[in-house]
């Protein structure tokens, strides 16, 4: 009983503290972000399993995180508002060439990100070669060049 | 799907999204509370002393327990009894139910020479032989929440011992 309720505690922390430290926390695998999940992942396995490494305890956690996972999945399929509560939503943060600094500000952006996935993603040397330029749900910036740099 | 300047298929909310970054920024705000309350010693294990450990003593001051008032689930603690002024080289250390039921004794040092378990406490008997007498225990709550246990010196006169279980 234990485990399974050691498992939804730290699956919903992990999934707020996630969603509270922005979508840019846990995208881009610099050095330090490597660190920190590093971090992260060890002292979640510790809290998780305490000192019992039994298989019982080991298959009763996956079990656990698997069902909570699969819920969340189906909630988020038939309930909208639940998907965007827990996944967010896509950001624009280039429109139509234009840098929406606000915007970039709130979900420490700068334009070297940009150009990083422009680089990246389409192999583009300039910044007004870029149309849009979104921040996606999962952190990563998609990049939509304007129509003559295609 | 909502069309951007009619051509860019997106889902955007931008209501939901300003409204994520009022609660992020204050959410930061109470992490770094956490933290800082966790360093002065609210969460136990360590701190500013005062906020964690804990000095209490009888009334005629014979008997002083120094202890964690912040402990974690299933973690060890330290609990250090100053007896004073002993007027017998056998004395006797009382523990409220809660104490056995409660928490698991790890280790006392010295070890007792005598347990006692009643339905109202345990009793600890040990051999004194000067009257100033120091005894350590090392213990692991074993439930979640608030835990008070009362202890009794030589001199019959209690301790209430006031703590906290983290998860």
């Amino acid at each position: 009983m234990d485990t399974i309720i050691k498992g939804a505690v730290i699956y919903v922390f992990l999934l707020l503290i996630f969603r509270i430290s922005g979508k840019r926390t846990m995208y881009d695998a610099t050095v330090f972000d490597f660190v920190l999940l590093l971090i992260i992942a060890e002292t979640t396995q510790q809290a998780l399993l305490g000192d019992d490494f039994s298989l019982t305890n080991g298959l009763l956690l996956i079990m656990t995180l698997i069902i909570l996972d699969i819920i969340i999945s189906l909630l988020k399929q038939k309930f909208n508002p639940i998907e965007k509560l827990v996944d967010g939503s896509p950001l624009i943060i280039m429109d139509k060439g234009q840098l929406l600094r606000d915007r970039m500000r709130k979900e420490r952006i700068d334009e070297a990100d940009i150009m990083e996935s422009a680089r990246d993603l389409h192999g583009l040397q300039r910044l007004d070669q870029i149309k849009y330029a979104i921040l996606e749900k999962n952190g990563k910036i998609t990049i939509i060049p304007q129509e003559e740099a295609s | 799907m909502k069309k951007h300047n009619g051509e860019l298929e997106i889902d955007e909310d931008l209501e939901m999204d300003h409204r994520t970054w009022t609660v992020q920024r204050i959410s930061w705000v109470v992490l770094l509370l956490i933290v800082i309350a966790a360093l002065l010693g609210f969460t136990g294990r360590g701190g500013v002393k005062g906020i964690n450990k804990t000095t209490k003593k009888t009334a005629s001051q014979t008997m002083e327990v120094e202890y964690d008032r912040f402990l974690r689930d299933e973690v060890e603690g330290e609990m250090k009894i100053s007896l004073q002024n002993l007027k017998t080289t056998s004395p006797s250390l009382f523990f409220s139910k809660e104490f056995y039921d409660k928490v698991r004794v790890e280790e006392i040092v010295p070890e007792p020479e005598h347990v006692e378990i009643s339905q109202d406490g345990i009793t600890y008997t040990f051999r004194a032989t000067k009257p100033e007498f120091i005894i350590l225990f090392y213990t692991k709550p074993l439930h979640i929440g608030s835990l008070q246990v009362v202890a009794k010196g030589p001199d019959n006169e209690t301790v209430t011992i006031s703590q906290f279980v983290y998860p």
